[in-house]
């Protein structure tokens, strides 16, 4: 961290020769890692621009804005919809669940009731240390295994439809947002809490009305992470939604969605139009995630938050 | 009583306080209900099978249409390949990039090179997996196929099982090398958090002794930062574990014994993607196998991130960082 010189500086120590051996596996060793470095976001750069130089033909405003006719003709639009579509009932699900299990966890379970019982007290530090270590572990499943849980949970009761992709997302995006919630709801001043308490006011009043405002933008950060996450995500969807031509927005009804139309596209093998298609859907749902993602780090600096790679 | 004070026991500031808290701690256990749902239900779906295969599910063969085999080896020797490889990709290279990114790099570029790294864990895995089927299959196919023959033809008499006229590009190899462009931000990010968390005493110590910056980076910081990056490692194991997408569209789904990189395989998780939807409409012993699937996976990703967690504690626990 302290040791990085500024670039002139680098620069300038480059002309001279090295005095020792050290000095030059100094020097070899900062060019060798630097390659290293470049070599790791090299295929950032192939990706996105294999993307858009094959996709861009076909993006066009009617391909955004026209349903699917058959594979190879029409626009997208279903697909774009039905993302957004899962993606916002997926959000309305889990955002009030795991907003409301972090303030449990930090406002009631840590802070409120210190007059409680010495049991209460236990068993409210064991709701913590639960409620953490299952979204932790619940952030290393694989996606494949939500599809399947949503396979024999939501779609024996809904069949394959909107409301059965969207709870199985729903349930994909509670580490992100109970953990970033609990986070930022941690990094509120104490003082805020101690002076609504002062005031009369009870521990649920002051959470909503001081604590919930003061961690407003981190657990936006939080949401925005998630919704980038799963709106990407195909696994959770091949067994949950089905495949639909056009958007409606019945629950019941079977979703298209941009990751699962890109690997239908996939799937249908290689013709020339099928994989500039595949593309041109790849670069909306690229868009969409990059757009949400910025704004979400944008978001983090303001509040102080790190936001990692790779999530949780 | 009068009636004003009724209404203030059921409608006052404490009784919201007291019903807003039981609401509360039902979503917190909701929350932490899921997982033990997802579990269950899993084991629930596999146990079937677990009774009435048993021995059988370890076999090397997998046919459940034809010959009734539900021999799941096949699928973990080809994840062990898959993962194996990748991880030998990307470890190296991950511990170095975030070696540079904490000790070497410019305050300027730290910033766009993070967010870079962000990015690269945004891009959805479908599109990667898009990538490697339209880009780098056909490129290891031309890349290697011309190489391949003359090599290797001398060498068949030997090890007839590598013998191979033409290579199709995919396999193990276009696999591992995407899952290890997939795994790299996360292992950067997460040995790199590790690495900033060194103290700067410890390097300044270092540096007071006359150590160069490569002998304080690799000496000092990458030492005392080995649990995290430790976490990092079992992180990514458990991601490469658990990867569909990408790798489904670039293994060639092939039933056979993977035995080397250029063979095609087929992974616990593409199974799962490829033959559930068509199990559970009337083949319940399949339906009940691929849940065992669906049970070694989820038992490997629960291992893995526990692992992972009590490797940070631990680590930090010991630098008394915590």
């Amino acid at each position: 961290m302290g040791t990085s010189k500024s670039i002139t500086r680098e620069l300038r120590s480059w002309f001279r020769l090295p005095k020792s051996r050290r000095e030059f596996l100094d020097r070899l060793t900062f060019v060798f890692l630097a390659v290293i470095a470049v070599i790791i976001t090299l295929p950032f750069f192939a990706i996105v621009f294999e993307v858009v130089a094959n996709g861009w033909i076909l993006l066009n405003p009617a391909f955004i804005l026209t349903n699917m006719v058959g594979f190879a003709e029409g626009g997208i639009r279903n697909a774009i919809v039905g993302s957004i579509e899962l993606v916002a009932i997926a959000s309305m699900v889990a955002i009030p669940l795991c907003v409301g299990a972090a303030i449990y966890t930090t406002e009631y379970a840590q802070r409120g009731r210190r007059r409680a019982r010495r049991w209460v007290q236990e068993l409210n530090k064991w709701v913590i240390r639960i409620v953490e270590f299952t979204a932790d572990v619940l952030a290393g499943v694989p996606s494949i295994i939500f599809g399947a849980f949503g396979l024999i949970f939501f779609v024996a009761v809904f069949g394959r439809s909107l409301i059965a992709g969207a709870l199985t997302l729903a349930l994909m995006m509670i580490p992100t947002i109970l953990r970033t919630t609990q986070e930022s709801l941690r990094a509120v001043p104490l003082s805020l809490r101690e002076a609504s308490l002062a005031l009369g006011a009870t521990t649920w009043s002051t959470s909503w009305r001081v604590v919930l405002r003061a961690a407003l933008a981190g657990i936006i950060t939080g949401i925005l992470l998630a919704i980038g996450r799963v709106i990407g995500e195909t696994a959770p969807l091949l067994f949950t939604t089905g495949f639909n031509f056009d958007a409606p927005w019945g629950f019941l009804d079977a979703i298209a969605s941009l990751p699962f139309t890109i690997y239908l596209y996939a799937l249908q093998g290689h013709t020339e139009i099928i994989r500039l298609r595949a593309y041109s859907t790849a670069i909306v749902l690229i868009g969409i995630v990059f757009v949400v993602d910025v704004i979400a780090v944008w978001a983090s600096k303001k509040v102080g938050l790190v936001v990692r790679a790779g999530g949780v | 009583m009068s009636q004003r004070n009724w209404r203030k026991i059921l409608f006052g500031a404490s009784t919201r306080d007291l019903v807003g808290r039981t609401l509360l701690l039902v979503f917190a256990i909701i929350t932490s209900f899921v997982i033990v749902l997802i579990f269950s239900q899993v084991w629930a779906r596999a146990f079937p099978a677990i009774i009435i295969l048993g021995p059988e599910l370890l076999g090397p063969v997998w046919d459940p249409t034809v010959t009734e085999q539900y021999g799941i080896l096949v699928f973990i020797a080809g994840t062990l390949w898959v993962t194996g490889l990748s991880l030998l990709i990307a470890i190296p290279i991950g511990i170095a990039g975030s070696l540079f990114l904490a000790e070497y790099c410019p305050h300027r570029l730290k910033e766009p090179l993070r967010l870079i790294l962000i990015l690269m864990a945004g891009i959805p895995s479908i599109v990667y997996g898009l990538w490697a089927l339209y880009t780098l299959v056909p490129f290891l196919r031309d890349l290697i196929s011309p190489l391949y023959i003359p090599v290797w033809d001398s060498l068949t008499n030997s090890f007839v099982w590598i013998s191979m006229e033409w290579y199709s590009g995919y396999g193990v190899l276009p696999a591992a090398i995407v899952l290890a462009i997939m795994l790299l931000p996360t292992i950067v990010a997460v040995s790199y958090d590790s690495m900033v968390m060194v103290p700067d005493t410890l390097r300044e110590a270092s540096y007071a002794l006359g150590a160069s910056r490569t002998e304080t980076s690799i000496k000092v910081v990458l030492m005392t930062a080995l649990p995290g990056v430790g976490a990092a490692v079992l992180l990514s194991l458990g991601r490469a574990v658990g990867e569909t997408m990408a790798v489904l569209l670039v293994t060639g789904n092939n039933t056979t014994f993977p035995r080397w990189i250029f063979d095609q395989s087929y992974v616990l998780t593409s199974v799962i993607a490829n033959q559930l939807g068509l199990a559970v409409g009337g083949y319940p012993l399949m339906e009940s196998a691929l849940f065992v699937v669906a049970l070694v996976l989820l038992l490997l990703s629960m291992f893995f991130s526990i692992t992972a967690k009590m490797v940070v504690s631990w680590g930090m626990r010991k630098q008394g960082l915590r």
